[in-house]
């Protein structure tokens, strides 16, 4: 027989685990590298710039903080999310209420993860710049230090919405019966 | 073929997740694109550094856009009650208000950049840079309120039969 594109099919045939777990995984991966890579770029600035500044080099580590509470928010989520991964037999698993889960943590750890990555990048940008404006003038710190604030509120966002898409979802339950492929 | 399939809120977490991830992405860049201009006008005219906040308060405001719009549409995805139709419609709202946060905030952070760096040489050009920054802004104000549209008449969709 030949090829059949059946969106609905393969969205009720995959397991409600797979993509609870995917959603998990690029949850709290997506966020650490949001953090990583925040941190590299802050961190080579400060480094630099604390050759011919060494003084700047204490304070700024508050930015390097900023991005690491970004890879802390993906990981309050996957320890929520995955505290609904409990175990279902295979022949009561596909439930409308556990398709639900499923997609309510796949959508939600792509969402905090994507956004924890965004911020943490935006925020390590900002870092640079603003060890770079330190090093020049002490006084630059703070006011640099507000744009870096209005960074790290994406992170809270993505945090807000991913607690919000998984609140009426509940954990993995096991079917009343035996039933047929559900329709 | 089912009204309600049970994969339907599938499509509607995806509306969720595009309107908070992609405006996030323009938010992401306009704050860090004009975060640079900013640290390069206050090496300069620190004095100026207050004013010059404006862009990165509007990429700010492009991710609360995208907040709202996810957090009305997650709040009518029901397990168990939920239609194909309205799943789409969801899809469709995220997708309108991510995209146009996207637009809008690519727009705000090289506005925001090129413009500080002006206003370090001649401070008249305050006043353009803030109406060019509201025409960037008000791209996501649009995709907002179709956003908010589409999201009133999913919740007026196809009933489920009852299980």
């Amino acid at each position: 027989s030949g090829e059949a594109f059946n969106v609905g099919q393969f969205l009720e045939e995959t397991s409600p685990y797979a993509w609870a777990g995917t959603g998990i995984g690029l949850c709290i991966g997506l966020s650490v590298l949001g953090a990583g890579w925040g941190i590299l770029v802050t961190g080579s600035s400060i480094l630099g710039g604390g050759v011919r500044s060494p003084r700047i080099t204490t304070k700024n580590l508050i930015s390097i903080i900023f991005c690491e509470v970004v890879a802390i928010y993906g990981v309050i989520i996957g320890i929520v999310y995955s505290a609904k991964l409990q175990h279902v037999p295979e022949n009561l698993l596909y439930t409308p209420h556990n398709y639900y889960t499923g997609y309510a943590i796949f959508w939600g750890g792509i969402t905090v993860g994507i956004c924890n990555l965004l911020c943490g990048i935006a925020v390590g940008i900002t870092g640079s710049t603003a060890a770079i404006a330190d090093a020049a003038d002490p006084n630059l710190f703070v006011k640099i230090l507000i744009v870096e604030v209005f960074g790290s509120i994406m992170g809270l966002f993505g945090l807000i919405v991913g607690l919000l898409m998984v609140g009426a979802a509940g954990d993995f339950t096991a079917a009343a019966s035996v039933s047929p492929h559900v329709l | 073929m089912s009204v309600c399939p049970p994969y339907a809120p599938f499509f509607g977490f995806a509306g969720v997740a595009s309107a908070m991830t992609l405006s996030t992405v323009g938010a992401a860049f306009g704050t860090a694109k004009a975060g640079i201009g900013i640290a390069g006008l206050g090496a300069f005219k620190p004095e100026l550094i207050m004013k010059s906040l404006i862009p990165v308060v509007m990429a700010g405001i492009i991710a609360v856009y995208g907040l709202v719009v996810s957090v009305l549409i997650s709040g009518g995805i029901k397990p168990g009650d939920y239609s194909l139709f309205s799943g789409f419609v969801h899809l469709g709202a995220g997708l309108a208000c991510g995209m146009t946060g996207l637009a809008a905030g690519y727009a705000i952070g090289l506005v925001g950049d090129s413009c500080v760096r002006a206003y370090v040489r001649e401070q008249k050009v305050f006043v353009g840079m803030v109406l060019i920054l509201i025409f960037a802004e008000v791209l996501g104000l649009y995709g907002l309120i179709v956003a908010l549209i589409m999201n009133t008449s999913a919740i007026g969709g196809d009933k489920c039969p009852s299980q």
